[in-house]
This record gives C-alpha cells, sequence and structure tokens, in this order.
C-alpha cells in the first residue's frame, strides 16, 4: 500500500519524501528502535512550494 | 526543468577565536557567491549564535540558524586547521541540525596559517559532512598562508583565489541545484 503523502503544514502543498535516515542517539531512546536497524528511522520530506523540510518515523 | 527560485548558499564562518582570519576567507567567498545569477548568500558566524556548552545536538537547536539552514540549497564551510582538526565549536554548531542538511551540497574552505590549506580539515570534515547527510563537492578551496592573502582589513592580496573560488562556486551551484531537483520531486521508491 503506498505511503500517505505528508502535506506541508508552511504552505499545504504535497511534499517529496526523498530520504530515510537513521539515528541512534541515546536520547531518542524514548521512541522504539527499528528491530532491523537497532535505531530510530525517520522518512525526510522535503516541501516543493515553500522548500520546508519535515521528518517522521518511518513507517 | 530548473526552479525559478534563487539558489540560497549561506557560508558558515566555523570558528569563534579572536583575530580569526578565516572571517576575512568567508566575506570574500560570500562577495563571491553574491556574484553569481539568481544566487542568494548569508554568512552565518557561529561566534554571533548562543549555543550552550552544557549539552548537544539537536536539543540545542537555535530556530534562527535552523530556519537559515532549512531554507539553503547548500552550504560553504569556512574551516580553520586548528591542531590538524576542525574548530570544535563549528562541530557543535553543526550537530544542531540534521534533517535541515539532508541532500544538500557543500563545499568546504580550509584556511592555514601554514603551507597545506586546510587540507587536513577538509579530510577530517568530509566523514562528518556525509553523517551529516551533506553532499560534498571535489572542489575545495585552500587558504595557504592567510595571513599573506589577505591585508588586516580584508583585502584580497592575491587574486588567484578569484579563479579558484570561481571555479568552485560553479560545481556546488551545479550541484545544489541538482538536488534540489532531487529533494523536491525525485521520490524515494
Amino acid at each position: 500500500m503506498p505511503k500517505k503523502k505528508m502535506i506541508c503544514p508552511r504552505c499545504g502543498a504535497e511534499m517529496n519524501n526523498h530520504a530515510e535516515k537513521i539515528s541512534y542517539e541515546t536520547a531518542e531512546g524514548n521512541r522504539n528502535p527499528d528491530a532491523v536497524f537497532g535505531g530510530v528511522v525517520d522518512e525526510i520530506h522535503t516541501c516543493p512550494g515553500c522548500a520546508n523540510v519535515e521528518s517522521r518515523a518511518a513507517g | 526543468m530548473e526552479s525559478g527560485r534563487p539558489i540560497f548558499i549561506p557560508v558558515i564562518l566555523g570558528t569563534t577565536r579572536k583575530g580569526r582570519m578565516s572571517e576575512h576567507v568567508a566575506n570574500f567567498m560570500a562577495r563571491e557567491i553574491a556574484k553569481q545569477e539568481n544566487v542568494r548568500t548569508a554568512l552565518i558566524d557561529i561566534r554571533n549564535i548562543p549555543f550552550p556548552t552544557d549539552d548537544a545536538g539537536e536539543h540545542i537547536k537555535d530556530a534562527g540558524f535552523s530556519e537559515t539552514a532549512m531554507k539553503a540549497d547548500a552550504f560553504v564551510i569556512v574551516a580553520p586547521e586548528y591542531n590538524h582538526g576542525y574548530p570544535g565549536f563549528l562541530k557543535h554548531a553543526l550537530d544542531t541540525n540534521l534533517k535541515e542538511y539532508i541532500h544538500k551540497a557543500v563545499g568546504i574552505c580550509g584556511v592555514s596559517a601554514g603551507p597545506f590549506g586546510g587540507t587536513r580539515v577538509i579530510e577530517n570534515l568530509l566523514p562528518v559532512m556525509r553523517e551529516l547527510g551533506l553532499v560534498a563537492i571535489f572542489w575545495d578551496v585552500n587558504f595557504s598562508a592567510v595571513q599573506n592573502a589577505f591585508d588586516e582589513k580584508g583585502k584580497l592580496l592575491d587574486e588567484a583565489y578569484v579563479k579558484r573560488a570561481e571555479k568552485f562556486i560553479k560545481e556546488l551551484v551545479w550541484m545544489a541545484k541538482v538536488l534540489r531537483y532531487g529533494r523536491e520531486n525525485v521520490e524515494l521508491s
């Protein structure tokens, strides 16, 4: 099933998911680490309308 | 197809040390970037960002610095070489952002009082750039014997740096355009 597009909270445009980044920071410990990668994986989204950048946990 | 929005390339002055010659380098690079058509720049002086030193990382984001980083399409980092490494406060500042850097271009200007033009600080910074999600270009500008490259008021004394900076900036702008297109249009499959 295709992922739901993130909507830019600044301008309302549909954002583009162009990266996933893993973080091993201990301060991220309150989030569930990915069982395969051992850290927290975030999606990075950029807005083509206003260049805003947002992230969310990868599903 | 190119976006009509100007490419934004801030210059990060990567040292807080008093008497820093890197300030002349950063000002020079900002002037050269500003000469490019449809390219904007700004000088980020890490000395002016009030980062706490009793914590580190994204928990101590500075709203202004993060907003500038988010708007950037590429970065120029002016890094003096201190004991063969980069200034600790530069790393402290860079570490406060992450998503703001991902898939953006970076070029590094090395600065040294000696003959090697900061080659060692550039090599030391490259793995950091990679982990921050930045894409390093293959042109550097090496300011060797920087005390001879500028006078005390920051006037450039060696015109060869103009051509060197031009090659570096052209490559950086190309990379910035390509990566902006990718960030905004090419979806992770």
